[in-house]
C-alpha cells in the first residue's frame, strides 16, 4: 500500500471517529424532546449566555493577543522567552486547576479588594467571561504569533522606507497579511471559549438561569442521568461549532486576494 | 558637497566606514558576500541602528526614522506586497503620504509607462515574472518622489542578457529622474556598466572608491586587485585602425585586435579567466592567439593560475585544477593562449 493511500485512509479514520461519535448521539435522540428542550427558556438562556460570554472573551483576548503576538514575533526584549513559555500555562495545567487558581486569587487580600472596589467575579457572569478569557488568551497569542511569524519583516521595512510609520505599516501591511491567521485564531479562540467548562464552573458555579453556559448545562443534565436532554444540548453545541467553522471557511475563501 | 555622507560608521562587520555620495551620482558598492554591503544600505535607509554619523545634504539624520528619510529601497527579494495589485503597490508610498488622488494617478501612470509595465496594472505580485517584479519594485521605490534610491542586487534574479539590458535601462531612468543611487552588486562587470563610481568593500572596510576604469587599471591595493580578478594591464604603444571595424593595439611585440569604437586605446585590461590556455594549437583564425612558455604555476583552491611569457611579456592566465592536470602543464612547457575578444576592457 502506498504512502498516499495510507495517509488518505488515516485521514478518513479521523472523519469516521468524530463523525461516528456525533452519529452515536442519535441513538438517544428524541425529536419531541429536542423541540421542547430547544424552546425551553433555560436552554435558550444557556445558548444566549454562552454566545455572549464567548464573544466578549474572544474580543478581550484579541485586544491583548494581537499586539502581544506582534511584540513576541517582531522584537527581542528581556523577558521574551519567559512570556513565550508562560503562554502555554492554560494548556499544560487543567482548566479546573486554572479556575481554582483564579478563585484562590480572589480570596487573597488584593483579590478581595479588587472585587469590593471593582467587579464581582466569583459566581457571576463576569466570572464566566474571566474564566474564558484566561483560558483562551495564551492560545490566541500563540496562534496569532504563528501567523505573524510567517510574514517577512521585510514588508514592514519597505513600507517604512515608503513613508509609513511603524503603526501605519502594522495596519496596512502586517494586519492585512495576517488577516486569515487572525481570523482562524479568533474562531478557535471563540470555539474554545464556547466549550470552556472546568475553569468556568470553578469560578462562576452552575446556577441555572444565571451562570449556566451550554457545557455546564450538559454537565448538569448528565449528573441528573438525563441522557436525552444531554444529547440535545451536545447537538446544539456541535451545530453552533460546525456552522461557525464552515462559515469561516467560506469567508476566507471569498476574501482571498486572488 | 556630498549629498549623502557616512562618517565613522560601525555596525556588525563594518569598521569605520567613511563614504561620500554626490548629488545625482550612481555609486556601486561591490564586494564579496559578508563584506557589509547590505548593512550600509540599511543604515542609510534608517532600518538599523549604528555608531557614527549619516548626513543627507549636510544635515545629520541619525535621529530621523526610516519613514521620514525619503529614501527609496529596492530589496534583493523585492518584497512586493502580496495583498496589493501592481497599481496599489506602486501607489502605496503616495497614499501613505496623503498625496491628492490626481497626483497619485498621474505619478503611477507615468512610472508604469517609463518602466513598460502598464499592461500589468491589475496583476498581483504572484502573477509576475522575476523581471516584471523588478520593474514594479523600482516604480514603487521611487513613486513618492524619492531623491535617493538604494538598490540591493537589482539584477540578481535576472539572466545575464536581461540583466545587461536592465542595467542600461535603469541607468537611463535614474539619470532622467535625477536620482542619487547606491547600488549593491557582487559583479564588477555589471557595476562598471551602471555606476559613475565604484566602492570596493572587503570585510567591512572600504578598500577603494574610484571611477570604474580607475578600479580596473589602478587597483589601490592587492585586495582590490585580487577581487577584480588580477587583470593583466597592457599599456599600448601604437594603435592602427583596420579596415574591418577593428583596431590593432600594439604593446612591444604583442599585437591585440579590438573592436574599433572611434577612439584610440591607451590601456587594456584582461582578466586571467578571460584567457584560454591550450597545450595544442587551437583551430580557427589566429586572431588574438599567441604562442608562449609557462614561467610560473600558482595553485589556488580549485583553480590554478599560470604565468605565460608571450613575446617577452608575462600574462597571467587562470584555469580549473582539472584542466590543469589534463594538460599536464609545468614551467617551461610551450602553450597557446587565446584572448577572449568580447571580454577585453580598455581605457581611451
Amino acid at each position: 500500500m502506498t504512502l498516499k493511500r495510507i495517509s488518505i485512509l488515516l485521514s478518513f479514520s479521523v472523519f469516521i471517529l468524530y463523525g461516528g461519535l456525533i452519529l452515536s448521539l442519535f441513538y438517544f435522540y428524541n425529536g419531541q424532546l429536542f423541540l421542547e428542550t430547544i424552546k425551553s427558556e433555560r436552554t435558550l438562556f444557556s445558548i444566549r449566555l454562552s454566545l455572549i460570554t464567548a464573544t466578549i472573551a474572544t474580543i478581550a483576548s484579541l485586544i491583548i493577543a494581537i499586539p502581544s503576538a506582534y511584540a513576541l514575533s517582531r522584537f527581542r526584549f528581556p523577558g521574551h522567552g519567559l512570556i513565550d513559555t508562560i503562554l502555554e500555562l492554560p494548556m499544560i495545567i487543567s482548566p479546573v486547576a486554572l479556575g481554582a487558581t483564579i478563585l484562590i486569587f480572589f480570596n487573597n487580600p488584593f483579590g478581595i479588594l479588587l472585587q469590593e472596589r471593582g467587579v464581582q467575579f466569583v459566581f457571576t457572569v463576569y466570572g464566566i467571561v474571566l474564566a474564558q478569557f484566561i483560558t483562551t488568551l495564551g492560545i490566541a497569542i500563540r496562534l496569532i504569533k504563528a501567523a505573524m511569524d510567517e510574514i517577512p519583516v521585510r514588508y514592514e521595512e519597505v513600507a517604512r522606507t515608503l513613508g509609513a510609520t511603524p503603526v501605519k505599516a502594522f495596519f496596512t501591511i502586517t494586519m492585512p497579511l495576517s488577516k486569515k491567521g487572525i481570523l482562524a485564531a479568533s474562531i478557535l479562540t471563540w470555539a474554545k471559549a464556547l466549550g470552556e467548562f472546568g475553569a468556568t464552573i470553578t469560578i462562576a458555579g452552575s446556577m441555572a438561569m444565571k451562570t449556566e453556559t451550554i457545557p455546564i448545562a450538559i454537565f448538569m443534565r448528565l449528573a441528573n442521568a438525563d441522557i436525552e436532554g444531554t444529547v440535545v444540548l451536545v447537538l446544539i453545541l456541535v451545530f453552533i461549532g460546525l456552522s461557525v467553522l464552515y462559515g469561516v471557511r467560506l469567508l476566507t475563501r471569498r476574501t482571498s486576494p486572488q | 558637497m556630498p549629498f549623502i555622507e557616512l562618517k565613522n560608521i560601525q555596525k556588525y562587520v563594518l569598521k569605520d566606514i567613511n563614504l561620500a555620495i554626490y548629488d545625482r551620482e550612481i555609486l556601486a558598492l561591490v564586494g564579496p558576500n559578508g563584506s557589509g554591503k547590505t548593512t550600509i544600505l540599511n543604515i542609510i535607509a534608517g532600518l538599523t541602528g549604528y555608531r557614527g554619523d549619516v548626513f543627507f545634504d549636510g544635515k545629520n539624520v541619525n535621529k530621523i526614522p526610516a519613514h521620514k528619510r525619503g529614501v527609496g529601497y529596492l530589496l534583493q527579494d523585492l518584497a512586493l506586497f502580496p495583498h496589493l495589485d501592481v497599481v496599489s503597490n506602486i501607489a502605496y508610498g503616495l497614499k501613505i503620504r496623503h498625496y491628492p488622488e490626481m497626483i497619485i494617478k498621474n505619478r503611477v501612470e507615468e512610472l508604469m509607462d517609463a518602466l513598460h509595465i502598464t499592461r500589468l496594472k491589475g496583476n498581483y505580485p504572484q502573477q509576475l515574472s522575476g523581471g516584471e517584479k523588478q520593474r514594479v519594485a523600482i516604480a514603487r521605490a521611487i513613486a513618492p518622489f524619492q531623491k535617493v534610491l538604494l538598490l540591493d542586487e537589482p539584477t540578481s534574479s535576472l539572466d545575464a542578457q536581461t540583466a545587461k539590458y536592465f542595467r542600461i535601462e535603469l541607468k537611463t531612468l535614474l539619470k532622467r529622474l535625477e536620482i542619487t543611487a547606491i547600488i549593491v552588486m557582487h559583479d564588477l562587470l555589471g557595476a562598471e556598466e551602471i555606476a559613475d563610481r565604484i566602492a570596493i568593500l572587503h570585510k567591512g572596510r572600504i578598500e577603494q572608491v574610484s571611477k570604474p576604469e580607475d578600479i580596473l587599471f589602478h587597483p589601490g591595493s592587492d585586495r582590490v586587485s585580487e577581487f577584480i580578478g588580477m587583470p593583466n594591464i597592457i599599456h599600448c604603444d601604437r594603435c592602427r585602425v583596420l579596415s574591418t571595424g577593428l583596431i590593432e593595439v600594439t604593446s612591444g611585440d604583442l599585437a591585440i585586435v579590438l573592436p574599433y569604437e572611434g577612439t584610440k586605446i591607451s590601456k587594456i585590461a584582461i582578466s586571467p579567466h578571460d584567457i584560454y590556455i591550450s597545450d595544442t594549437e587551437p583551430p580557427g583564425p589566429a586572431l588574438n592567439r599567441f604562442k608562449g612558455v609557462v614561467t610560473e604555476v600558482i595553485p589556488l583552491r580549485s583553480l590554478v593560475r599560470v604565468k605565460v611569457n608571450v613575446l617577452g611579456r608575462e600574462l597571467l592566465t587562470e584555469l580549473s585544477g582539472e584542466m590543469f592536470d589534463e594538460m599536464n602543464l609545468s614551467v617551461g612547457k610551450e602553450v597557446f593562449i587565446i584572448i577572449k575578444l568580447r571580454r577585453l576592457r580598455y581605457a581611451e
